[in-house]
This record gives structure tokens, sequence and C-alpha cells, in this order.
């Protein structure tokens, strides 16, 4: 213990029109056990009350505090400073619209793209308040939930070169977002339906593998796991079922 | 943004898969096709009647005449498929750098070299295709005569770094895209794609070498 630790801190106020973009230097002593969230809340205390970041839950459940941590996009409020080097450089996450300092506005974006995949069940059934909940398998289930446990905390667009390049690329957390539609019995779309919303170049045939979301996904969600999934049944769909009916021949064969 | 959705839209729309299938299998087949092209040319290790031999039998056959610009439009085809995902205004390329850069990721820099490669490849590889076919019969004796020229020795040296780098990154990339390559198989698979990065440049090298011998 004992460290000096180099704050690098990116400071900008976009509603101020005096304010440019600068580096800003500030030095803390280290403590123990201490996490981002807590180091960059004593700088606003002790050091300078104007510093602008985001915090929610601190325990890596609301996404409100990720950050360009020395390079790579990740939660503050889970990353110790004693797993990083003496110098700390913070950038807020790029692609999204910058509040201030480090404070980004991941919501509009995330809303954006979720009214974009329609990202909700669609069913033409009426719901009667009445009627027993249907059941699902559990296995099922767990399935969907392990695809619902993002937390919308931006780190995987922020990493991915194409989302950076392109401005309309969905972006791993939404092609995973229909993936957790696509498994779930309950929505009725068809294949058809969803290449309609994700078959296209700023959906799934966008992503060029670069692995930068998965690699930094604080959730540790198989992303390309899933974009590998979904790339397949939507290039299966844009074939317009053909070589899906060789592959089910093909699967029929191993059998 | 949700309009109701026509059945020309749809048409219209299945234009992005079938041009990435496309670009998976043009790439797959190029990358098969240098791996065969380096056996190929690999008879020349034991001389250079075995090389003329097998070079006669594709020409007899027309498998150079007609399979020769097949492969060239394969290949055209899959630049120009490749060229839709390339950063292609200063904007973007400086951005993807930077991105590079900042990240310190390993498969983001594949990447930019998978750009930066594909590039060059579809000038040099275009070079020495049309080199090769419109000077036929392919004969041990010319290909010799052009490498020992230092300039095209070095214009060798970069093809076969080029084309190992691209084809075998191509492989891997391909594998991810798709999900054949998975998280838990993703080290396994990384490490099959260097050693067989190091097949194919240590192989064609060597066969530069055995070029830069054969007496002409
Ligand atoms: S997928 Fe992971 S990195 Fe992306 S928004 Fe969700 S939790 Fe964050
Ligand atoms: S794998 Fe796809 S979504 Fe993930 S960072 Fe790369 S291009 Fe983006
Ligand atoms: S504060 Fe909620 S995720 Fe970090």
């Amino acid at each position: 213990m004992g460290r000096t630790l180099q704050f690098e801190i990116f400071r900008y106020n976009p509603m101020d029109p005096n304010s440019k973009p600068r580096m800003q230097t500030y030095y803390l002593e280290e403590k123990e056990n201490m996490t981002l969230f807590l180091a960059l809340n004593e700088i606003r205390e002790t050091l300078d009350p104007s510093l602008q970041f985001d915090f929610v839950c601190r325990a890596a459940v609301c996404g409100s505090c990720a950050m360009v941590i020395n390079g790579r996009p990740g939660l503050a409020c889970k990353t110790k400073t004693k797993d990083l080097p003496d110098k700390i450089t913070l950038h807020p996450l790029p692609v999204f619209k910058l509040i201030g300092d480090l404070s980004v506005d991941t919501g509009i974006w995330f809303r954006g793209v979720a009214k974009k995949i329609e990202a909700w069940v669609h069913t033409n059934k009426t719901f009667d308040p009445n009627a027993l909940e249907e059941r699902m398998d559990n296995e099922l289930a767990n399935q969907i939930f392990e695809l619902d446990r993002c937390i919308e905390c931006g780190c995987c667009i922020a990493a991915c070169g194409t989302a950076r390049m392109r401005e309309d690329f969905l972006g791993a957390a939404t092609i995973n977002r229909i993936a957790r539609f696509y498994i779930d019995p309950r929505d009725e779309r068809s294949d058809q339906e969803y290449y309609e919303v994700i078959g296209t170049d700023e959906g799934v045939f966008g992503c060029m593998g670069l692995l930068g979301c998965e690699d930094v996904c604080p959730r540790n969600i198989p992303l390309l796991d899933q974009i590998g999934i979904i790339r397949r049944k939507m290039a299966i769909a844009s074939t317009g079922g053909k070589v899906g009916r060789l592959f089910s021949v093909f699967a029929k064969k191993k059998k | 943004m949700s309009v109701d959705a026509t059945v020309e839209t749809y048409k219209g729309h299945r234009l992005a898969g079938w041009l990435d299938w496309l670009q998976m299998l043009t790439g797959l087949t190029l990358a098969v096709f240098i791996f065969a092209h380096m056996l190929f040319v690999g008879t020349v290790i034991f001389g250079a009647n075995a090389f003329n031999w097998i070079a006669s039998f594709f020409e007899k056959t027309y498998l150079a005449q007609i399979g020769g610009p097949i492969l060239f439009f394969i290949f055209l085809l899959h630049g120009t498929l490749g060229a839709r995902k390339m950063p292609f205004r200063t904007k973007e390329q400086k951005l993807i750098v930077r991105h590079a850069k900042m990240m310190h990721h390993r498969d983001t820099w594949f990447w930019v070299g998978q750009a930066v490669t594909g590039s060059i490849l579809l000038v040099i590889a275009a070079i020495h295709m049309w080199t090769v076919l419109s000077d036929l019969p392919i004969t041990a004796a010319k290909g010799a005569q052009e490498v020992q020229n230092t300039l095209w020795a070095l214009f060798y040296v970069l093809l076969i770094l080029c084309a190992g780098f691209h084809a075998c990154i191509g492989l891997y990339r391909i594998g991810v895209k798709w999900g054949f390559i998975t998280r838990a198989t993703r080290a396994k698979a990384l490490k099959c794609i260097y050693i067989l990065m190091g097949i194919y440049a240590g192989g064609e090298l060597i066969l530069l070498l055995r070029f830069l011998s054969l007496k002409v």
C-alpha cells in the first residue's frame, strides 16, 4: 500500500462555451480495497467538486459508471485500483453523447436501438389477467435470463470498432437483446420478421468479429457466441429457406 | 421508426445476407486456393522437371486458362465485398487506428492488419496473377529468372507475408463471426491459426529460396 496514484482525467463541459477539452491531473493516496468509484468520489470531495461522473449502484448492477480506463471500457465501480498501474487515465465512453467530463448519456442511445429492433414481446394473444401464468421450461428460462443479464452499460459499444466507424451500427448488446426475444417462445415473430430488423449491414452483418465487445463486457456475456448464432440464422433466412432445408437434411443425416 | 414493411423492402433487405455469404465463401475459396497453390509450387523442391510437369498438366487440362480467370474474378469479387466493410474515408481510418491504439486489443489490431494486407493484396496479387497468366506456359526457369531479380524477390516476400496473414486471420475471423469458434474454443483455435500461418509463410519462403537457387 501507500502508493500515490496519478489520475489523468478528461475534462470538458459541453454546456459551457468557455470550456475546452483537456486532461487534468490529480494525485491521491491509494487506500486498501479502493475502487475507482471510491477514488473518484474522494477526488470530488477533497480536490475538485466540479468533476462530473455517474454512479448509482456501485455494485456492477446499474451500468451507469462505465468509462474508458487506461484505454479499455469498463465499470469504475468494479475496477480495483490495485489492479491498475500508478498512472490511471480516464476518458468518457466514446460513441455516446457527452454530458460532461466522464459522464455520458447511454440512455438515449439504448432507447433508440431498442425501438429499432422493437425490443418487446410481439404476440397476438390478448392478455387475460385472471388466467394462470404460462409455464416455461426451466432450462429455457435460464437461457433467456442469461441473455437478460446485460446492464446496458455501453462498454461493448464503446469497444466496438464498427460502432465507432459506423454511427448506425446496432452493436453487440442490441444483437444480444434480439437473441433474447428470438429464443423466447412468447415472441411470435418469424425468422423473416427478425431478418427485417437485424439482417442488415447495420445489424448482424455489420459485425466484423473484432471481439472488442466480448473482451470488455463486465457481465461476461458471451456476446460473439450469440452474434454467431444470430448471424447463421439470419444468413439462412436471407436465402429464403433454401439453405435451411439443406442444413436440415445434413442435420438429419448426422443423427 | 417501425413502419409496416412490405414484401418489396424485405426482398431488398435480403441482399445484405447474400453478400455476407458471398464474402465468406469467396474468402474461403481463396484461402483454400493459396494453400493448394503452395503445394503445386512446392513440387519445385524436387527440381525444375517436377514443377514443369505439374505446370504443363494444368495447362493441358486447361485448368490454368479457365481456372485462372475464374479465380481472378473471385478475387476481385472478394476485394469488392471486403471494401464494403473497410474504413474508406480518412475520418474512419483515423478513428479505427485511434480506437485500436486506445484499446490495445489484439483482435482489433488483427482487423486493422486485415484491412491493410487486403488493400495491398488487391494490387500485388493482381500483378502476380497477371504476370503469370499472361505469359503461359508456366515454367520453373521463368519463375527462377523472375525471383533472381532482387525487386521481384522482395515483391514475393511481401506477397507471401500479406497472403499468409490475410488468409489465416480471415479463416479465424470467419470462425468467430459465424460462431464456429466460441468463447470456449477461441484460445485453441488461435493457436491452430498461428501454426497455419507459420506453415504457410515458412513453406512459401523456403520455396522462394529454392527458386533463388535454381540454375537457369
Ligand atoms: S452486453 Fe455487456 S458490455 Fe454490453 S451493454 Fe450489456 S453488460 Fe454492458
Ligand atoms: S465483434 Fe462485432 S459487435 Fe463486437 S466489437 Fe466486434 S464488430 Fe463490434
Ligand atoms: S455504479 Fe452501477 S454499475 Fe457501477
